[in-house]
Order: structure tokens, then C-alpha cells, then sequence
């Protein structure tokens, strides 16, 4: 299983795209793979014929063995994904036949191989089932013996997964007016089908509450729904946040856009100035452009901010890199192809990874002010609410004004109140001055 | 109880050229068996009789076909005496698929159920309560026959002897319990064994009629065997006949028999050879040298083409490595022992014949 | 009908099926049994069919095997299997040795039927258990009924079987009634394990007396817990019914084997082993063993009481192996 993302720990094969026991060139496209981000078309890095090893619906280990790609006199071999044996050195043994194990055996052994350091007590039959629904052990806890995750707690897990989306996508189902069953998303299909075969409980399953609720749809999550409940959920759990709020004048930046709006190419957004501000503020305050981690400070060299994009029943961040390096124009540029991507499904891992700080904009809801959840492990994320027409009081008089309101979530274990306080205030000074954000 | 004296019952034709060819057959056969256990073509245990050749000759002859006969593990004289081919013999001792026991029991387990042979059985006495039920059918068909047990000197030490008299006395079932007493228990004497050396005796603690024979006298040990045989078919009354004999190897193959033995002992008993004695009766009789000659040759000749046959036999397949250890219909009993079962079992068990 | 009786109905009809077929051992005559199998068959079949002997099992076991080999159908009873130790050559060395010894061509179709079992204050010598001891030789088979169907079942089954068949039966099930099909030609197959109860919370496999035990532990599991266990009664040690054993563990997902002897190298040590191999995946604890503690069963009652796998002790384990109490 290559490593696709910065952040992905196991990928699912989607669909191979060479049958098994067919030949592939170099270079020719051979699996897609469902990564934590996307869904990613991964090419043979040499020519061969291809043995399957995993199949479609499994969801393995990064440096699980997937498929051996055999060369010329090369028989599939050792289940630890080691080199296969060319066929003159077996025959030098003495073997008459090739020790070609079964597939269910080379796709087990690397669970054991990355289980070798600490290992994840599951009873076996959990394991089988969590195999079958592609259920991460390694996010359960266990209510066996020593801890030992046993059958009750896959089946409970496997509950849980279904239910909330259920909710969710009958709660949405009014609003879009549509049918609840949300499609899988162009980013991340959904990994499993639902309504695998779950084995019979040990305990008679509670009836759904139908009559109260209506019928209940149940839908898995995609893989990015289950990495943002994931991520959303340990920020909540274990990020001591606080926010700070602030309201910008963006008359200035208006009136700047307006004169932007007679060159040529492509016109920033309001966003992006936003966008701008924050990375030159980001760069003189290092604090902010990083992240709590295992007991101490990591502060980035870079500055990529990450701009949260609705998709189809997903949350996207792409990245926008070095953002304090580069013009208004280029980040207006970047942060509409990147836009464009994400709706098209055709973001790759690359531009969704590596963020340093957020920024996420409801504005165009028309919504006044909003808290966003900090996206761990990073400091903070900006949460940018409409600009609007409001009364402001400029030299003692009330007087209608542009203006936005800025809410910073921050992580007090790396930002106190002061430093986020003196980075907002410094947002706000480049947007109501913002000569500096035309640079 | 009677110490019965050969001479006396010598009849004159009981010593023929056909028992003089068996014997001689049987003597070739072990000289043989002992140069192929060296070649290493015989393997486990090989225990050879050569210098009781008369006894075994004689109670095989007093056996009418109906008869039931078994034996210890010193068995091989006693297969061929029956009528087992030597070919059947060797190749079973080669353990080889033609074997009379298919290549499964090798030395100690000779049989022929044809012949009513119900085995060579390899445990001290073990063969004694055995052949009390033998007896014990025989009765409740109400059919005139008789067991013959063959059991060694060292076996009457052993609790199965025992009890196996008291049922044969008590239930007076028609067993002969033919103690071939070869003066040793592997290396024990019997003198150094047996409280009661005189192993006949015995059989009176069961009210049970005992008797002693010249084991190495043809004449005598024939008559003394149809006599007892007889007794047991007709008046289901069982017997001890303790035959006096000599084994000249040891225990074994594998025993060079001079630990607990003289040279001169053993050369004193070959003087008296019971080959030697059947042949001066026949040249008495006044047949010829040349014929006994002929037949000499030609057990050599028996013997050397039993060999020729048993390598040219195939061993058995493993894939019938079950076979006949459970009575035909019994697989599909085993069959539902498959799930979980040990490695290689499936294929060596389950799969080689299980019930066939 | 108990179960003393089905064995008795068992061997009456038999004797009466096939002139073949005779009862021998100590006691079973003029004396109608020392646990009164036997009851009344010497006079309705006569001394030649139901044959007294002496203390001498060497001897009557040997000769139960030589009649066998000739054709006939014996049906030898040991008083208690304590009693069969001292004929252990006969049967492990000489009856099980029979059929694959000859090549097949001799065959020994011997019953030894004899109660087997621990308690009653009757001590060390004559409390035990020993039936993985001849369960684990090939060449033999080896079945325990557990109710009075299956004791006439299954001995009628080892009559007509044309291999030396050990029944063992249990001193404290004898008593124990249920209905017996009165059909003579009821037979129980060899090497068919019973579902004695069906459940999906955990399964116990026992035979003989231990399913007696573990269903009783079961219906106290239903009432008191809601807990639902599966029993299987094994009813045959060798053949061995491990389809019907791992269907059940695939269902429950968790086994506690239970034996009246010693579990040391038991009948549950080699459950525990097949289950583990056949029902890995289904696992979802280790499979939990119980068996007689293992000491001489001493003679004191509070003592014997503790020692053997009783109601309470079983109970025990059957919680422990669905991690509801300590191990």
C-alpha cells in the first residue's frame, strides 16, 4: 500500500484497473486507492505481471502488500511483502513447485507485521468482522479481558458508524429538498457497501426507533466523512480553545478591489485578501503558524494556509503554499483552481496536505459571525463571517461602513490570549490598510 | 500328570520325507531371515527359531484344518509349518503389500485367517486370553474343534497365564497351551524364572492336565499333540504340553545369545539336532541319500526364490496407510472429525483409507 | 424409562436380534449386576448368554476379544472402568491393534460397556474419570450417552458395529429418566454429536454426566442472566463430531469445554485444540476448559464436592468464559 498523503496510515483499493495475472507496462495506471483525501490513481512503477494481492473493498496498512509485480522467471513468494524468488534459485533448493501462498494469507500477514511493535489485542472473530466492514481496530477500545476488543465492541462500533449518518442525512434531506441518500462524493466514494452481513449479536439489537423518527436511512461514511468526524472529534476532546473576535473596515479593500477589477486576469475575492492578511501576519507571528505537539512547540518554515471548501457531503481544505510569498493575484488564482478541483473530484492528496493554519468563510451564506473548529494539530483557524453594510461610529458619528467579523479559534496550548489577540489585531490593520496586500 | 516317554509311543511313519522338507524349510528360512535383518532388509524385532523344528512341525501337523492356532512372536516357523507360503512370509517381512499381513505386522504378527492362523501376537501371554475366547466360540457353535496356543517359557510368569488357565478350566473350554520351553526368557533361564521350573505342573493349581514332551522328537511330539488336541475336541478338556526344545540364536537378531549361554551348551544341543534326528530316521527307513539331498536343494531353492519374490513385491501405498484398522463403513463415522484436526491428519488418516 | 433401564432394553433386544450377541463380565448372572444392568437377562437367555466370570478382567476382556475375532458379538461388562486398568493390554495393546495389525483382514467387534465417573464418597481407586485414556487410541471407538435414548442408541449401535466399541456409562446418570423410543431398531449413529440445547451466547460441550451438569447450569443461566448457552452432547469421543462442535462455536463465538476427569491432556484438552483451529476466526475468547481438580478425589464430602466439576464451579466458567466474572 504506497503512502499517498502525508496524513494517511491505510488506504482502500477502489478498483484495479489491470486484472489480476495480466501484464503492466511502466508508467500504465494499475489501482485506484481511497486514501483519508481522495482517491487516487496509482501508476506501475515497472513493467511485470501483476498478482493481486489484496482485493477491492480492502482497506490495508501503508507497506501492506497489495500486489506483486512479477518480472521475467519470478514466482510470488514470502507473505511479508520480502522480494519474490526468481525461479532458479527455488529450483536450486530442490523445490519442484512454487510456494505460492494464498492470497488470504499474503493479504493477513502485514496486519501482523504492523502489529509486531505494539500489539492490538482483538479476538479473532473481531478482527474478522472489523476486516470485513473495514473497521480500524486500532480506533476502538475494548471491552474484553485486558482490554481485549472483542466481538460486542466491533458490532457496536459498526452501529455507530451507521447511525449518524442516518440522522444526518435525514435532518438534511428537507433542507435540500432532495433525496436522503447522499451519493458517494466524487472525492472519496464510500469505501464498503452498506448492509454488509454482520454476524449475529450477542445481544438482540435494539429496534430502531421508527415510529418517532420516521423511516431511518442508514448510510456509511466515506472515508473523508470518517476522517473529518474523526479529526472534528479529537479536536473537540482534546484542544483547549479559546476564541477572539474582531470586526474589519474592509472599505479600503472594497475600493482597492474595485481598482483591481480594470487589469486584467483574474480579481481577488474578498477571501483572498483575507487570505493575503493572514499569511503576512502569520509570518511575523511564528506562534500562530504552528502547532502543539507530543509536549512541545513545532513552528513551520512555510506558510500554507488552508482554505476550507464545501464539497458534496464532504469538507475539503485544500492548500494554498507559501502563501505569505505570493501576490494577491496568485493566491486568487490558486485558490479558485483549487476551488474548482474539489468540486470536481479531482484534488490530489499533495494539495490537500500540508497546512499550517485555516481559514474558513461562510460569508457567502450571508452569515454574520461564526466558530470554526481548530483542525489538529495546527494553532488556530479563522473563521470569516459576510461583509456587510453596518453602522459604525467614525469620529463620533454613526456612519454605514463595510465591514466583517473575524473570529479566531486558537489553541491555548500554544497561543495565549495576547498573541492571538495582537495576530487578529494585526489581520485587521492590513485589511484596513491594505496597500501591503497589493504587493 | 505324566512325563510321557517318546519311545513308547513311537509310531514308525511319522517321520516323513514331506514333514523333513518342512522342518528343513523353516531352518532355511531363519538361516535366511538372519542374513537379510543384516542386510537390513528386515527391520524391528526378528526372532528366529531355528532348533525347535520338530515341536513346531508336529502341533502344526496335529491341527486338523479346522483348528484354531496362535501363537507368540517367535512365529515365523509356526506360519510356514501351517502352510503359509514363504513367499507370503518373507515379503511380510519385507514388509511389503503381499505379505500375509499386508505389510503391516511384520516378524511377530504372521497370520492366515484362511488357515484359521489368528496371529503371531506380540505381547508375553497377551495371546493366552485370547485363545480362551477363541476356545469360547468354538464351544458356543457347538463345533468339534480345538485352540492350540503356542506361548514361550517366560510367558507362565505372566498374570494373563493365569487367568487365562482358570477360564479354560473353569469354563473347559478346548485350548492346548503349548509351552515351547527353550530354556530362556530372552536371557532369564527358566531355572532363574520360575519358582516351579517344571512348567506342566502348572497346570494342576487349575485342574488342567499337564505334560512334557522331547520337543525335539517329531514321533513324540506329534503323538502327544493329536492326543491332546483330540482330548480337548471331543471332552472340551483344555491342556498344558510343556515341550522340551533349544533355540540355537539368541533372543533376537539382535542377541548374539552368549551372554547367558555356553558355545559348548548350545554345540551339545546341536549334536541332537531335530533335523539330524529326522534324517537318520529316514536313511533307517531306507531312504536314499540322494533324495535328501534333492530335498535339501530344493528348500534352499524355496527359500531363495521367497527372497527373489518379496524384493520384486511393491511396498504398501500410503494412501492406504488406514486401511483396515477400522471394519468398511466406518469412515463415514470419522467423518465429521475433519474441522480442526491436527496437521497431516486429513491426508494421512482420513485420507488413506479410513474404513476400508 | 432411566437410563439403567434403556441399556437393559438395549441388551435384551439385541440378545434376542442375533444369536451372536452374549453379556459377560462379574456380577452380570445370578447376581443381576452389580449396578443391575443386567437385571433378569440370565434367566430369560440362559448362563450360555449371560456369562458369569471371575475377577480375572485380563482374562474375560482377552476372551471377549478372541470370540470376537472368530465372529461372535460380545458384550463385556466391567464393573466400573476403575476395574478396566488392569486389562488395558488387552484392549489398547490387543483389540485396537486387531484391525490394522492383520491388514484388515481379522476384525474384533467387541463392546465393552462399563459406568465410569466420579463421586458418591467413593475415593481415590473408584472416583475417576478416564475416558480420554482410551479415546485416544486408534482402533477403537469410544461413546458416552448422556440420557436414556441415547444409552439404548448408542449400545445397540456399538452391538451392530463390527469394531471394538467402548460404552461409557456414568453411575449417577443411571437414575436419570427421559423417554426411550421403544422401536428395536433405535439406534443411535456413531460419531453424531446432539445439540442438547440450543443457544447463542456460549457454547458447552460436554458428554455423559457433564451434560447433565451443563444443562442445568444453562436453564439457571436463562432464568437468572438471560444468558443463552448452547449444550452439545458429544455422545461419541472417538469418532469425534467436530462439524456439529464448530458450527456451534462459529454461532456463539465462545466454548468452555466440560469433562468429569482430569482435564490435563483431556478429552477437553484436545476440544480446545480442534476448536482453535477450526474456529479461529470466530473466536472471540480463548476457549475455557473445566474438568475434576487434579488430585486422587479424596474421600471427605465437602472435599469430593469441591474437587468435581459441579453446578457451581461450572457455572463459574461459563461466566468467566464470556468475561462476565474474573478467570
Amino acid at each position: 500500500m504506497p503512502r499517498l498523503s502525508d496524513s494517511m496510515e491505510e488506504g482502500t483499493v477502489v478498483r484495479w484497473l489491470v486484472a489480476d495475472g495480466e501484464r503492466v507496462a511502466k508508467g500504465e495506471p494499475l489501482v485506484e486507492i481511497e486514501t483519508d483525501k481522495a482517491t487516487m490513481t496509482y501508476e506501475a512503477d515497472a513493467d511485470g505481471l501483476v498478482r493481486h494481492v489484496a482485493r477491492e473493498g480492502d482497506t490495508l496498512p501503508i507497506g501492506a502488500v497489495i500486489a506483486h509485480l512479477l518480472l521475467e522467471g519470478e514466482t510470488a513468494t514470502a507473505p511479508d511483502g520480502t522480494q519474490a524468488q526468481p525461479a532458479s534459485r527455488q529450483a536450486e533448493r530442490g523445490e519442484d513447485r512454487p510456494t505460492t501462498l494464498p492470497a488470504a494469507v499474503l493479504a493477513a500477514a502485514p496486519e501482523r507485521g504492523r502489529e509486531a511493535g505494539v500489539r492490538l489485542k482483538a479476538s479473532p472473530v473481531a478482527r474478522r468482522i472489523a476486516a470485513e466492514h473495514g473497521l480500524d481496530l486500532a480506533a476502538l477500545s475494548g471491552s474484553g479481558r485486558d482490554g481485549r476488543i472483542v466481538k460486542a465492541d466491533v458490532e457496536a462500533a459498526l452501529a455507530a458508524r451507521a447511525q449518524p449518518g442516518a440522522e444526518a442525512a435525514a435532518a438534511a434531506a428537507p433542507g435540500n429538498g432532495g433525496s436522503a441518500e447522499a451519493g458517494p462524493s466524487p472525492a472519496a466514494p464510500a469505501p464498503q457497501t452498506t448492509g454488509g452481513n454482520t454476524a449475529p449479536s450477542p445481544a438482540p439489537t435494539p429496534p430502531q426507533p421508527a415510529a418517532a423518527k420516521g423511516e431511518v436511512t442508514l448510510t456509511e461514511l466515506t472515508r473523508l466523512q470518517q476522517v473529518v468526524a474523526r479529526r472534528m472529534a479529537e479536536s473537540r476532546a482534546t484542544v483547549p480553545a479559546f476564541t477572539v473576535e474582531a470586526s474589519a473596515d474592509m472599505e479600503a479593500v472594497i475600493a482597492l478591489r474595485e481598482r483591481l477589477k480594470e487589469l486584467p486576469g483574474v480579481t481577488p475575492s474578498l477571501n483572498d485578501f483575507v487570505l493575503k492578511a493572514c499569511a503576512l501576519a502569520l509570518r511575523e507571528q511564528p506562534k500562530v503558524n504552528g502547532a502543539y505537539r507530543d509536549g512541545r512547540f513545532e513552528l513551520y518554515g512555510r506558510v500554507n494556509i488552508g482554505v476550507a471548501v464545501a464539497a458534496e457531503d464532504a469538507l475539503v481544505v485544500p492548500t494554498v503554499f507559501d502563501a505569505d510569498r505570493k501576490s494577491i493575484g496568485q493566491i486568487a488564482r490558486e485558490a479558485r483552481a483549487l476551488a474548482e478541483r474539489v468540486r470536481a473530484g479531482t484534488i490530489t492528496p499533495p494539495e490537500l496536505s500540508g497546512g499550517t493554519f485555516t481559514v474558513s468563510n461562510l460569508g457567502m451564506y450571508g452569515i454574520r459571525s461564526f466558530e470554526a473548529v481548530i483542525n489538529p494539530p495546527q494553532a488556530a483557524i479563522l473563521a470569516v463571517g459576510a461583509v456587510e453594510q453596518r453602522p459604525a461610529v467614525r469620529d463620533g458619528r454613526i456612519v454605514a461602513r463595510h465591514l466583517v467579523d473575524l473570529r479566531l479559534s486558537c489553541d491555548h496550548r500554544i497561543l495565549y490570549g495576547a498573541e492571538a489577540a495582537e495576530f487578529l489585531a494585526r489581520v485587521v490593520r492590513l485589511l484596513e490598510s491594505p496597500l501591503a496586500l497589493a504587493l | 500328570m505324566t512325563t510321557t516317554s517318546p519311545r513308547k509311543r513311537r509310531t514308525k511313519d511319522s517321520v516323513t520325507t514331506d514333514r523333513y522338507a518342512r522342518m528343513l524349510l523353516i531352518r532355511e528360512l531363519e538361516t535366511e531371515a538372519e542374513r537379510q535383518y543384516k542386510l537390513a532388509r528386515i527391520g524391528g524385532y526378528c526372532h528366529l527359531s531355528s532348533g525347535q523344528e520338530a515341536i513346531t512341525i508336529a502341533a502344526a501337523d496335529a491341527l486338523e484344518p479346522d483348528d484354531v492356532l496362535v501363537t507368540g512372536y517367535r512365529s515365523h516357523g509356526f506360519a510356514l509349518a501351517r502352510g503359509v507360503s514363504p513367499e507370503a512370509v518373507m515379503a511380510e517381512l519385507f514388509g511389503r503389500r503381499s505379505g500375509c499381513a499386508h505389510g503391516r505386522g511384520g516378524s511377530m504378527h504372521l497370520l492366515d485367517v484362511e488357515r484359521r492362523y489368528f496371529g503371531g501376537w506380540g505381547i508375553v501371554a497377551g495371546q493366552l486370553p485370547i485363545a480362551t475366547g477363541l476356545a469360547l466360540s468354538l464351544v458356543r457353535r457347538g463345533s468339534e474343534q480345538a485352540v492350540l496356543c503356542e506361548l514361550g517359557d517366560g510367558a507362565v510368569n505372566m498374570g494373563a497365564w493365569h487367568e487365562a488357565l482358570n477360564l479354560a478350566g473353569l469354563w473347559h473350554l478346548p485350548v492346548v497351551f503349548l509351552i515351547v520351553n527353550n530354556e530362556y526368557g530372552m536371557g532369564t533361564s527358566v531355572q532363574r524364572a520360575s519358582a516351579e521350573p517344571e512348567l506342566y505342573r502348572r497346570a494342576a493349581a487349575f485342574r488342567i492336565h499337564g505334560e512334557r514332551v522331547d520337543g525335539d522328537d517329531l514321533e513324540a511330539s506329534l503323538e502327544t499333540c493329536q492326543r491332546l488336541l483330540d482330548l480337548a475336541r471331543r471332552e472340551r478338556r483344555p491342556a498344558v504340553l510343556e515341550a522340551l526344545t533349544y533355540r540355537y540364536r539368541g533372543h533376537s537378531v539382535a542377541d548374539a545369545g552368549l551372554a547367558y549361554r555356553t558355545r559348548e551348551e548350545i554345540a551339545r544341543h546341536e549334536a541332537a539336532d531335530p533335523l539330524k534326528r529326522a534324517r537318520a530316521a529316514l536313511l533307517d527307513q531306507g531312504v536314499g541319500e540322494d533324495e535328501l539331498e534333492a530335498i535339501e536343494r530344493q528348500a534352499r531353492e524355496r527359500v531363495e526364490a521367497a527372497v527373489e519374490y518379496a524384493l520384486a513385491d511393491p511396498e504398501p501405498e500410503v494412501s492406504e496407510l488406514a486401511v483396515g484398522m477400522h471394519a468398511p463403513g466406518s469412515a463415514e463415522q470419522f467423518e465429521r472429525m475433519r474441522p480442526g484436526s491436527p496437521f497431516g491428519e486429513l491426508e494421512l488418516t482420513f485420507g488413506a483409507g479410513l474404513g476400508r | 424409562m432411566t437410563y439403567r433401564e434403556a441399556l437393559r432394553l438395549a441388551l435384551r433386544e439385541e440378545l434376542a436380534r442375533d444369536e451372536r450377541v452374549f453379556v459377560m463380565g462379574e456380577e452380570v448372572g445370578v447376581f443381576d449386576g452389580a449396578y443391575k444392568v443386567t437385571a433378569g437377562l440370565l434367566d430369560e437367555f440362559g448362563p450360555d448368554r449371560v456369562r458369569d466370570t471371575p475377577i480375572s478382567e485380563e482374562g474375560f476382556v482377552g476372551a471377549g476379544v478372541g470370540a470376537a475375532m472368530l465372529g461372535e458379538r460380545p458384550v463385556v461388562e466391567i464393573m466400573t472402568l476403575n476395574f478396566l486398568l488392569v486389562a488395558m493390554d488387552q484392549v489398547v495393546n490387543h483389540a485396537a491393534k486387531i484391525g490394522a495389525m492383520f491388514g484388515g483382514q481379522v476384525r474384533c467387534p467387541l463392546v465393552i460397556r462399563t459406568p465410569n465417573g466420579a463421586g458418591n464418597q467413593l475415593t481415590a481407586q473408584h472416583s475417576q474419570s478416564f475416558d480420554q485414556y482410551f479415546a485416544h487410541v486408534p482402533g477403537l471407538k469410544v461413546v458416552a450417552p448422556a440420557t436414556p435414548a441415547d444409552a439404548k442408541g448408542l449400545l445397540k449401535s456399538a452391538i451392530r458395529d463390527d469394531d471394538p466399541v467402548l460404552v461409557l456409562e456414568n453411575l449417577r446418570i443411571y437414575t436419570e429418566k427421559g423417554e426411550v423410543p421403544l422401536d428395536p431398531e433405535h439406534l443411535t449413529p456413531i460419531g453424531r454429536a446432539r445439540v442438547a440445547r440450543q443457544g447463542r451466547d456460549l457454547t458447552i460441550v460436554a458428554h455423559s454426566y457433564a451434560v447433565v451438569r451443563a444443562l442445568a447450569v444453562a436453564e439457571k443461566l436463562a432464568r437468572e442472566r438471560g444468558l443463552e448457552a448452547e449444550v452439545i452432547d458429544l455422545r461419541s469421543l472417538r469418532p469425534l463430531d467436530m462439524e456439529t462442535v464448530a458450527a456451534s462455536v462459529a454461532k456463539t463465538n465462545r466454548a468452555l469445554c466440560v469433562e468429569e476427569g482430569w482435564p490435563t491432556y483431556g478429552v477437553t484438552a484436545e476440544l480446545a485444540a480442534r476448536v482453535q483451529h477450526a474456529c479461529f476466526d470466530d473466536l472471540d475468547a480463548p476457549v475455557e476448559r473445566l474438568g475434576m481438580a487434579e488430585v486422587p478425589l479424596p474421600y471427605a464430602k465437602s472435599l469430593e464436592t469441591a474437587a468435581l466439576p459441579n453446578e457451581a464451579r461450572l457455572e463459574r466458567a461459563a461466566l468467566a468464559t464470556l468475561e462476565l466474572v474474573p478467570a
